[in-house]
């Protein structure tokens, strides 16, 4: 059984200083890495020790396989936790440490692998006699071929990379003119995106939710099912806010959920944490979609309902112990919620924004949690995700849960970028999202920019703070020049604290 | 809550003017008249009388906001040419002018020199005296109506001149914002 002593990070922002948490609990030694940009990021700060990588990119610090592998070994690391993106599925990486002699805190390459190819991930789910969306049972070879497929299945339909993931290569189609629309762009997309043009048939579920199953698998055959997570409200395939339990499952379902996740794991020999993704309908009928062979963002609902460290289990299964809980997961209790706090702008459909962090306050209180890889005066750098922070609520129920996360979203302060503070309260406050009706449309159904738009108090406060500020500063206004040819360039500030050479009283 | 308030020790009260500002933001604006009262910071604005509390906090430009009892937590940065307050992470541009300057941007709003020119009331209030009368020619710059608001005398002049076509209101009379208090006709050169 390899003692893992040394950890190192092949990851930054938010997650990596997560992972450092579990290390410190388990009094490991926790390494980061760092790009250039990433000198003063949270991750580095925290950690025990920290090593350059390379320059801003993602290509040539975080993605750099060979130069991530040697910096283990150099530090002589025993171990590499991945995060989430960057190397955390990708085969090759696990390989490369495995002939390092490094333990990759995962699963096993050819794992990751298999479940990479959607269609051999399918057939595996299929075998063990779990649902999956009616559709291709391997790639589709022509447009005809997808034809074909369409007659037996029906439309709507919905074509889908095989290498696929995010949303790339997929296409819906209505109906048969639609379908040769998107056949090319779909395979164009896909090519572009995974190098690997082959597509497959599914049919489209209409409203369809977005519910995943976290399981453990330890190194002596025990799987357990951690509860699930319901992860419908997104925006272009990102997810903006999680939960669980589900709104959409009553008991039987989610156990039925549960154990089905178990069997496609049994079935692919799955080792550590992943996720196993469902599509729910709107009759609450659950068909399997993918595997994810990590640790997800969305993770720490799941720790709130059970009390399970995931990091901490992951590196336990590495090491060969068996699962903290052995044969008996900890029943769920109370509900949980995270949104992802993200460096956007809402109102400018939703685009990316960096900057420097000028003003933080984090949300405190009973049941929350936030995961963040900021501080005041950071530097949001350009290169990598925009994700901030992510903010969770526990509560005994649902309803408390959601209060309370409101609660926290009030109070957090977070100042210097754009960021989606504002469109989580809205969120949290929509009927439809109250009553627990999701789905991965909600965002189109029912979000509109001018729901953000400030109310007519923040517009007064607005007003009257910029004039008791103007009081407060002896912010002056001087009288134009006669004949100014525009008014307004002709006013000035004058400030009477700064201007130099005056003598303050 | 319009008046009284909660006891309150009166502090060291310092000798202040009432101080006057014109803020708008998108399209609202609204003037504001601040002023100190036995140690008591009060808010006039449409109407209405608030009283205020601004702390500044250690944080530098933020501050604690006490309006009518309501807590606002309000920070107020300095943009181009405006003010930027930030409420709960929505940021808001502010610009904070003289209130003079909203009769100059009306007196230029209503000038057209091709169309001729339309003098307005720049607020509400008191037409004080009339300069001129239909038929005049007046110059540019050339004064042609007092009104009298904000306990004020402006005067209104003429932006580009010409002919004075029409007088639509008599002296002593009360106009409201923007209304029209006289047309000028631009005359062929």
């Amino acid at each position: 059984m390899p003692r893992l002593a040394r950890v190192l990070i092949a990851n930054r922002g938010e997650i990596a200083v997560r992972i450092i948490r579990s290390l410190r609990a388990l009094d490991l030694t926790s390494i980061a890495i760092f790009s250039e940009p990433d000198r003063a990021a949270l991750h580095v700060l925290l950690a025990d020790e920290a090593y350059p990588i390379g320059p801003g990119p993602s290509r040539e610090s975080y993605l750099h396989l060979e130069r991530v592998i040697e910096t283990a070994l150099w530090v002589k690391a025993d171990a590499i936790h991945p995060g989430y993106g960057f190397f955390a599925e990708n085969p090759t990486f696990a390989r490369a440490c495995a002939e390092a002699g490094l333990t990759f805190i995962g699963p096993r390459a050819e794992t990751i692998a298999g479940l990479g190819d959607k269609l051999a991930a399918r057939a595996a789910a299929a075998r063990v006699g779990v649902p999956v969306i009616p559709g291709s049972e391997s790639a589709v070879e022509s447009l005809d071929a997808a034809r074909a497929v369409a007659r037996r299945i029906g439309f709507p339909l919905m074509l889908k990379a095989v290498a696929g993931g995010g949303g790339k290569g997929m296409r819906v189609a209505a109906d048969d003119a639609a379908l040769a629309t998107a056949w090319p762009l779909a395979s164009g997309e896909a090519r572009a995106a995974f190098g690997d043009d082959r597509l497959y048939v599914e049919r489209a579920i209409a409203r369809p939710r977005h519910v995943e199953a976290q399981i453990l698998a330890d190194a002596h055959g025990r799987v357990a099912f951690l509860g699930e997570r319901e992860c419908s409200v997104q925006r272009r395939h990102q997810k903006l806010l999680e939960e669980t339990p589900s709104p959409a499952l009553d008991a039987s379902t989610r156990a039925a959920l549960g154990e089905s996740a178990c069997r496609v794991a049994r079935e692919v020999g799955y080792l550590n944490a992943g996720t196993v993704e469902f599509i729910v309908d709107e009759d609450g009928r659950f068909y399997f979609l993918e595997v994810n062979t990590r640790l997800q963002v969305e993770h720490p609902v799941t720790e709130m309902v059970t009390g399970v460290d995931l990091v901490a289990e992951q590196i336990a299964i590495a090491s060969g112990a068996p699962l903290s809980f052995g044969d008996s997961p900890p029943a769920p209790r109370g509900a949980a919620m995270e949104a992802r706090i993200i460096a956007e702008d809402p109102l400018r459909d939703f685009m990316p924004s960096a900057g420097r962090i000028e003003r933080v306050r984090f949300p405190q209180g009973p049941g929350v949690r936030n995961d963040a890889g900021v501080y005041r005066g950071y530097e949001v750098p350009v290169f990598y995700d925009s994700l901030l922070s992510k903010l969770v609520a526990w509560g005994a129920d649902r309803e408390q849960a959601r209060h309370r996360l409101l609660g926290a979203l009030r109070e957090f302060v977070l100042e210097g970028v754009h960021q989606n503070i504002a469109f989580h309260r809205w969120l949290l406050t929509h009927p439809e999202f109250i009553a627990g009706r999701l789905s991965t449309r909600f965002i189109e159904e029912h979000f509109t920019a001018a729901a953000l738009d400030a109310g007519p108090e923040a517009t007064e406060v607005a007003l009257l703070a910029a004039a008791l500020h103007a009081r407060e500063e002896r912010l002056r206004v001087t009288l134009p020049q006669a004949n100014g040819s525009s008014v307004r360039s002709a006013w000035r500030w004058s400030d009477r604290r700064r201007q130099p050479g005056r003598v303050r009283r | 809550m319009t008046s009284g308030g909660p006891p309150r020790a009166a502090s060291g009260t310092r000798a202040e003017t009432a101080m006057r500002f014109w803020v708008t933001l998108e399209g609202r604006d609204t003037e504001v008249e601040l002023h100190v009262d036995q140690g008591r910071l009060w808010l006039e604005f449409e109407g209405r009388r608030l009283e205020a509390d601004f702390h500044r906090l250690p944080d530098g430009e933020v501050y604690s906001l006490l309006v009518g009892g309501r807590s606002h937590e309000v920070r107020v940065s300095a943009g181009d040419g405006a003010l930027e307050v930030t409420i709960e992470g929505a940021r808001f541009p502010v610009e904070v002018r003289h209130p003079l300057e909203k009769v100059l941007l009306s007196v230029k709003r209503a000038a057209d020199p091709s169309a001729g020119e339309t003098v307005t009331a720049p607020m509400p209030g008191l037409i004080v005296a009339l300069r001129v009368q239909p038929g005049d020619r007046v110059e540019a710059g050339q004064a042609v109506a007092v009104v009298e608001a904000m306990k004020m005398q402006n005067e209104l002049s003429a932006r580009y001149g010409g002919v004075v076509s029409e007088v639509l209101v008599a002296e002593r009379a009360s106009v409201a914002a923007g209304e029209v208090l006289l047309r000028i006709r631009p005359v062929a050169s």
